[in-house]
């Protein structure tokens, strides 16, 4: 029987990257060989290019990076290791990756930095030490060329992009928003940031994930991931994805949700947080069989690029499986609709993949679960599974801006649409920011305060 | 193609649509949960609502929504003013846009949550 079972998956690039210094005493050593000869740099929200409110944060890069999500990846990416990520998706190392990750600054912070390469930057966040750089490398971007390449075009992608990227998708604006000055390099975390509530109580980087996986006996685990409060479809959906396993259902379901800056109207990261603990705390699934943690990363909503950075994100954390839907990441009509699951199974040779993503050399081992659509079948009076499901004339599709509609109106939602649970705790975290979505006031807020605050080195 | 905004329908709303023509539509939906009227607009209006709301989207029903509060209830009562679903009843609110932007404005600080026991 034993050769049926799945074994979890390695780190994706052989092993999980941590570049966090956890010892005070080494940390302030470092600090202090750095005192005479190191620039040190305080990190700024990124301001998108034409409105000025903030978009991205590097630190959540930083933090991902050097606590092994993103792993084999360690830092900001030369120019080499850059053009490989933009024209074969690929490490320089041979290992899939979707996306540029770089340190960006302006050119009057470079000359104020008066850094080159080989020279060491401490980073500072909210005014207090927070990880080094080692710089190997200094180049200049063009940050539009990289927000084009970064996404492609339906041109160049004809197999599933089928609009050209504006400023009217976020994840183009975060790159078009890039500083033109790249100090490429490795991170090290020297001074651990401490996650405020709720955000401390989801934080599981891969290695504590894994480590939670083994103590609970879980071979199999499926990843789902969000950006959302769950409505009734998305626990349908984690339910059923998770009957795939290896000799039975997966063991565990991992919510990974991205936490960073949304778009306006989506729920905010603390209510997206404990929504989808609220499932499992009213015991719609099992708290022993699910698991909700998060990711800091500004979404770049590149649905196949993105499915493929979620695979890695998940892989690391030691998943067997991700559940992948239709418009996975997606936003607007940009991308086919299911252009995700075209990349897990067929494969998207403009993008690099003439085979499906677990089938090319530096792959990922997380195997896809693709599912297609739940919807309210007032036949069947229960939700259903689209491909099962005969009665697609009478369906009721569920959608997260049907729910928002109603939200927004103070109408609350009926039970079969979103658990009362799940409600309450929307409306907890609208109280206390007089808004149930995102506004500009809470991007500003967030952006200032962040999910962290760094703990004094002395 | 066609694109579809929704109006749901609390007890004051349908109330107020009781014995017009309009009340022959309403759907109930989701097991009976939801009462909902759809009005059905076709592209040219779809994007003049994108244009105007930087919220709005089309989800996967092809409804238009994230439109601001002030947009839906001004929908709804020129529905009942009208009588009516046609796409008429979208251009007479798109009339009075600059007059909902303000308020949209608004209501982008502060929405009253409602009156239900949190933790």
């Amino acid at each position: 029987m034993s050769e049926l079972y799945f074994k979890r998956p390695m780190p994706h690039g052989g092993k999980l990257v941590e570049r966090v210094i956890t010892d005070k005493k080494v940390a302030k050593k470092y600090l202090k060989s750095c005192e005479k000869y190191c620039a040190v740099y305080d990190i700024k929200p990124t301001l998108h290019y034409k409105r000025g409110v903030p978009v991205r944060n590097v630190y959540r890069e930083i933090m991902s990076v050097c606590y092994g999500f993103f792993s084999p990846v360690e830092g900001s990416m030369t120019s080499a290791e850059l053009e490989s990520v933009l024209t074969k998706r690929r490490l320089l190392s041979g290992w899939v990756f979707p996306y540029p990750i770089l340190f960006d600054i302006s050119k009057e912070d470079y000359k104020r930095l008066g850094v080159s390469e080989g020279d060491r930057l401490i980073l500072r966040l909210k005014g207090k030490p927070f990880a080094m750089l080692d710089i190997e490398e200094i180049y200049e971007i063009d940050p539009e060329e990289l927000a084009n390449r970064t996404f492609g075009s339906p041109e160049t992608n004809p197999e599933v992009v089928q609009e050209k990227f504006d400023d009217k998708h976020p994840g183009w604006v975060i790159y078009r928003s890039h500083q033109p000055i790249i100090l490429a390099g490795k991170y090290t975390i020297i001074n651990e940031p401490i996650f405020k509530p709720p955000f401390d109580r989801f934080w599981v980087p891969p290695r504590n994930c894994r480590e939670i996986f083994e103590q609970r006996g879980w071979r199999t685990a499926i990843a789902h991931q969000t950006r959302n409060v769950p409505h009734v479809g998305h626990e349908f959906l984690m339910k059923n994805a998770a009957y795939t396993g290896d000799v039975e259902p997966s063991h565990g379901i991992l919510v990974n949700a991205i936490i960073g800056v949304k778009r306006r109207g989506d729920y905010p990261d603390e209510a997206i947080l404990e929504a989808h603990e609220a499932v499992h705390k009213a015991g719609y699934i099992k708290p022993e069989r699910h698991i909700v943690t998060y990711t800091l990363w500004d979404m770049r909503y590149g649905n196949p690029l993105e499915s493929l950075l979620h695979g890695i994100i998940r892989q690391n954390m030691g998943c067997t499986h991700h559940m992948f839907g239709r418009d996975h990441a997606a936003v607007g009509e940009y991308y086919d609709k299911f252009a995700t699951q075209i990349l897990w199974l067929k494969g998207i040779p403009s993008y690099g993949f003439d085979k499906p993503v677990n089938e090319v050399d530096g792959g990922l081992l997380i195997r896809p679960q693709n599912m297609r659509e739940f919807w309210y079948c007032p036949v069947c009076k229960e939700m259903a599974y689209s491909e099962n499901c005969n009665h697609a004339k009478q369906k009721e599709k569920l959608s997260g801006s049907l729910i928002r509609g109603l939200v927004a109106e103070g109408v609350q939602p009926p039970t079969i649409i979103m658990r009362p649970e799940v409600f309450k705790v929307v409306v907890k975290w609208w109280k206390k920011f007089g808004y149930p979505f995102v506004n500009e006031k809470y991007v500003q807020w967030k952006e200032e305060e962040l999910e962290v605050d760094l703990p004094d080195l002395d | 193609m066609e694109y579809i905004l929704e109006v749901f329908l609390d007890d004051y709303r349908l109330n107020k649509i009781k014995g017009s023509p309009v009340e022959q539509n309403i759907e109930a939906i989701f097991g009976g949960e939801l009462k909902v009227l759809r009005v059905k607009v076709g592209e040219e209006v779809k994007n003049e609502i994108l244009k105007a709301f930087e919220t709005a989207r089309i989800d996967s029903r092809a409804c238009i929504t994230d439109t601001p509060v002030a947009f839906k209830r001004s929908l709804f009562e020129e529905i009942a003013k009208q009588k009516s679903l046609d796409e008429e009843v979208v251009k007479a609110v798109l009339a009075k846009i600059e007059e909902i932007k303000q308020l949209a404005a608004k209501e982008s600080e502060y929405l009253p949550p409602p009156d239900i026991e949190t933790d």
